[in-house]
């Protein structure tokens, strides 16, 4: 393993030398340090769970600028009052449903980065998603996702095997999408198995033998949909296998909330404890997109982020495994400024994301956008989202992170050097 | 005999030329693949007997229903009525979609859901879901512009997005934007601007007791701008200004053409068909029956390229093979393969092509062909021995020929034949061994496309 990640590290030196020129040092050093965990054993093996806020969360009233009067002339419904909010520095704080991660904060686990967002902010939950998703805000091109193509630099991933997995969703999500690379999704863990046919056991295991043979055939057009549908085809049978034998053993070491969430990290700490070799997962949890009588539902959703998130580090650390995995966080956009007539808040755009793992470089990183300089009643950000993904890509998982994202981004520092 | 198409169009439109090879039973299987949820060995072998342009005519045009299918979507539908259950009204749809006498209708009723994708999760009402359903059917191969009119009556639809929220002094977006981004025009057509100007138009478009109501104290009656035309318009208004863009009849070519005929058309087929479309002046009953003539749909291109939904692979399988198909299970397995009628996951509807399948997908789709070939959970299949009978199945090798080329869009590989072949060739009586059969090749990647 050790071996194939050291190909695509020189590849992304070659890379970097070729094209970033003034940034070329940051660049290098970070690939270098990203390099140095890899030659230590047991120190392998680091793994990124996405965490995806479905329907725009508000940031805003989850990273609270306390300190600024506008926020409060902003919000005169839903503002959450001052001595609510957990405060983390002199001016901003996290929602009071937040405590779980806000012991995480002082455990110096949580980097909460600022004023994340993209050049002309779509608020369209479908293209945003997408935007994030692809890492191409300037494209409409949705062949792949920006962690399938981080995939394609694996020797491993492609390969086989199963280097990344969607949990609880029924569509892969696109950021996972590969033309060379396919990741199982598994909607749920006790409906991931094959039938048998009709017949005997012997013609049973007949026609699922042809049907694996059927389905590892070379496809004459490479990139069609028969290839396409072979490859996935294959990546199932194979991952069905695999996940049915893994961590039958595994127990969990802490309580997990009854939330959706939490019942998909706690498979993903199994999974992780079971060592399949996986190193991204991907989760969603959707419900943000709260138009009208946003507090009770905003407040539900926050907890059920902060409890699942809470639980699932707790369980990993009790298996020893917390210092491999960071969580980040993130969501199609924030919402505007100003709460609406329907006692909630419209699509919005520039807010925050969460990385949160003993991996992180903790705090709070950037100043939050200010809130009277807006963009058509819009936060603005002063951080591409793309700087969060190569500072993940390249600093954490050590994938190379300008061919990933189309040209070099200044990772954000929120990765432990 | 009618001519087998009245189509001036040049280019990829212009008619099919079948060539000295004639009408095949291969095209005839293509035609009814795309045009309806599947096909019987029956209802292809008399599609190929009728010829192309018979076929067509009857497809495009409504036929009338038989007695025994009416009762029987008749009490359905009082069902899912009085029952207020969405899976009885799923049920009802299916067996139209299964049954009905127009079967092309019924998969533009559905493209019209699709488009105009309304959820039962929110609106939470089985008779306005029904009554939407029925806009949809009474406009499937009739007029597009006028059903973008009603839809922005429909009461499912104004609860849906949020209708009665769009007030004078609080313009509400939502149908707005999606009447642009979602129902006519596409992303990129339009700018923000539009959107918040388009709203206005729409205030006061409320719903009150189930119906459409016209609230003037809360609609906006100043002078608006949208798309580049200034004036004091009402929702009609911002609907003929949509309709008359050039992208609005693009937007309708690709939908049609991603359905029935290829996944990622080009632009200048999409051109094409969209100036057929204006042509038409936007009724799909000609517009079909060119594009279900043309050369482009009957090129090899064309062919075994689509990815099935849900409903093509489910109801097709059925439709070939199940004797008396079981509606509700049939509907519990269409949910878990994420294609619940009624229930769309977003306004955005089902978006098809390689995002139906996912490993989970997948897997479901090759545990829906065991329990099918199974004969039980779906309904009994037909009777294999007749068929083996019938056609003359007398070893491994007449079956595999003759049950792929039922089922598979094209010819499958001598690789994937050779496997089918050597699994049939182990099993001696017919029935069991085309059982066997029938499984594997529902469960072959080859299987997912039509």
């Amino acid at each position: 393993m050790a071996g194939s990640r050291r190909i695509f590290l020189g590849q992304c030196g070659t890379a970097g030398a070729a094209s970033v020129g003034g940034s070329l040092p940051g660049i290098w050093q970070s690939a270098v340090r990203a390099a140095g965990w890899l030659g230590k054993p047991g120190n392998s093996g680091r793994v990124l769970v996405v965490v995806e806020m479905a329907g725009g969360n508000d940031g805003l009233n989850t990273v609270i600028p306390f300190a600024d009067d506008a926020y409060y002339k902003a919000r005169p419904v839903l503002a959450v009052p001052k001595d609510r909010v957990l405060k983390l520095n002199s001016s901003v704080g996290l929602h009071p449903k937040l405590g779980d991660l806000r012991t995480l904060f002082d455990d110096s686990q949580v980097a909460v980065i600022q004023g994340v967002g993209y050049p002309k902010p779509d608020r369209s939950h479908f293209r945003s998603m997408d935007i994030w998703h692809t890492a191409r805000p300037d494209s409409v091109d949705l062949r792949d996702g920006w962690l399938g193509r981080a995939l394609e630099r694996d020797p491993k991933a492609l390969a086989g095997g199963v280097p990344a997995l969607a949990l609880g969703s029924e569509k892969l999500p696109l950021a996972l999408l590969s033309g060379r690379v396919n990741v199982p999704n598994v909607q749920s863990m006790d409906a991931y198995k094959l039938l048998p046919g009709p017949g005997d056991p012997s013609a049973q295991a007949r026609a699922k033998q042809m049907l694996r043979e059927a389905v590892a055939l070379k496809a004459t057009e490479a990139g069609g949909e028969l290839d396409f549908l072979r490859r996935t085809a294959d990546v199932t049978l194979t991952s069905v296998d695999r996940l049915g034998e893994v961590a039958k053993a595994y127990k969990p070491g802490a309580t997990y909330p009854e939330t959706g969430l939490a019942r998909k990290l706690q498979v993903v700490a199994r999974l992780i404890a079971g060592d399949m070799g996986t190193q991204i997962f991907y989760v969603s949890l959707g419900g943000f997109d709260t138009h009208s009588r946003q507090q009770p539902v905003h407040e539900l959703l926050l907890a059920e982020l902060s409890g699942a998130v809470g639980a699932f580090l707790k369980d990993l650390k009790s298996h020893k495994l917390a210092d491999r995995v960071m969580v980040a966080t993130f969501s199609e956009f924030g919402r505007r400024v100003a709460e609406n007539g329907s006692l909630g808040t419209d699509h919005g755009a520039a807010s925050q994301m969460f990385c949160i793992g003993p991996g992180v470089k903790p705090g709070v990183t950037g100043s939050h956008p200010s809130l009277t300089d807006l963009v058509d009643g819009d936060l603005k950000h002063h951080t591409d989202f793309r700087q969060v993904y190569a500072a993940l890509l390249q600093n954490w998982l050590g994938y190379p992170a300008e061919p990933v994202l189309g040209k070099g981004y200044q990772p954000v520092d929120c990765v432990k050097g | 005999m009618m001519p087998f198409s009245q189509s001036t169009s040049t280019g990829p439109l212009a008619p099919h030329d079948f060539g000295p090879s004639g009408w095949t039973k291969a095209d005839a299987a293509h035609l009814l693949r795309r045009a309806q949820y599947g096909a019987s060995p029956a209802e292809m072998e008399q599609a190929h007997r009728a010829g192309p342009a018979a076929t067509l005519d009857r497809l495009c045009a409504i036929q009338t229903e038989s007695a025994e299918f009416t009762r029987a979507d008749d009490l359905l539908r009082k069902t899912a009525l009085d029952t207020g259950s969405t899976a009885n009204l799923q049920a009802w749809w299916l067996h139209r979609m299964l049954r009905s006498a127009n079967p092309l209708a019924e998969k533009m009723t559905f493209l019209w859901h699709n488009l105009f994708a309304t959820s039962n999760d929110k609106v939470k009402d089985v008779a306005l879901m029904l009554a939407q359903n029925d806009l949809f059917r009474a406009q499937a191969l009739g007029d597009y512009g006028k059903l973008l009119h009603q839809i922005a009556r429909d009461p499912a639809m104004l609860i849906w997005l949020d209708g009665n929220a769009n007030r004078r002094r609080h313009p509400n977006e939502n149908f707005a934007r999606e009447v642009m981004e979602l129902f006519s025009l596409g992303v990129g057509n339009y700018t923000e601007k539009d959107i918040q100007e388009a709203a206005r138009c729409f205030t006061g478009w409320h719903m009150r007791d189930g119906e459409f109501w016209f609230n003037d104290t809360q609609h906006d009656t100043g002078s608006k701008t949208v798309l580049g035309s200034t004036g004091a318009f009402d929702g009609d208004g911002v609907i003929d200004i949509c309709l008359k863009q050039p992208a609005c009849p693009r937007f309708i070519a690709t939908r049609l053409l991603k359905t029935f005929v290829q996944p990622e058309p080009d632009v200048a087929t999409v051109q094409a068909l969209a100036d057929c479309i204006r042509r038409h002046q936007f009724q799909m009953a000609p517009v079909l029956r060119e594009l279900l003539a043309s050369r482009l749909f009957f090129s090899p291109k064309s062919r075994g390229c689509l990815i099935k939904s849900p409903l093509d692979l489910v109801l097709g399988a059925e439709r070939a093979l199940v004797t008396a198909p079981r509606l509700e299970p049939t509907a519990r397995c269409l949910e878990e393969l994420g294609q619940a009628v009624f229930l769309p996951p977003t306004v955005k509807g089902w978006e098809g092509g390689r995002l139906w399948i996912s490993s989970t997908t997948y897997l479901l789709r090759a545990n829906f062909a065991s329990e099918l070939a199974a004969g039980t959970k779906y309904g009994p299949l037909m009777d294999l021995d007749a068929q083996a009978r019938d056609h003359q199945l007398l070893n491994a090798t007449q079956a595999v020929t003759h049950y792929t080329g039922l089922l598979l869009a094209t010819p499958p590989d001598a690789a994937v034949v050779a496997r089918l072949r050597a699994f049939a060739s182990d099993q001696t009586a017919p029935a069991t061994r085309d059982r066997g059969l029938l499984q594997l090749i529902l469960a072959l990647p080859e299987y997912q496309l039509m």
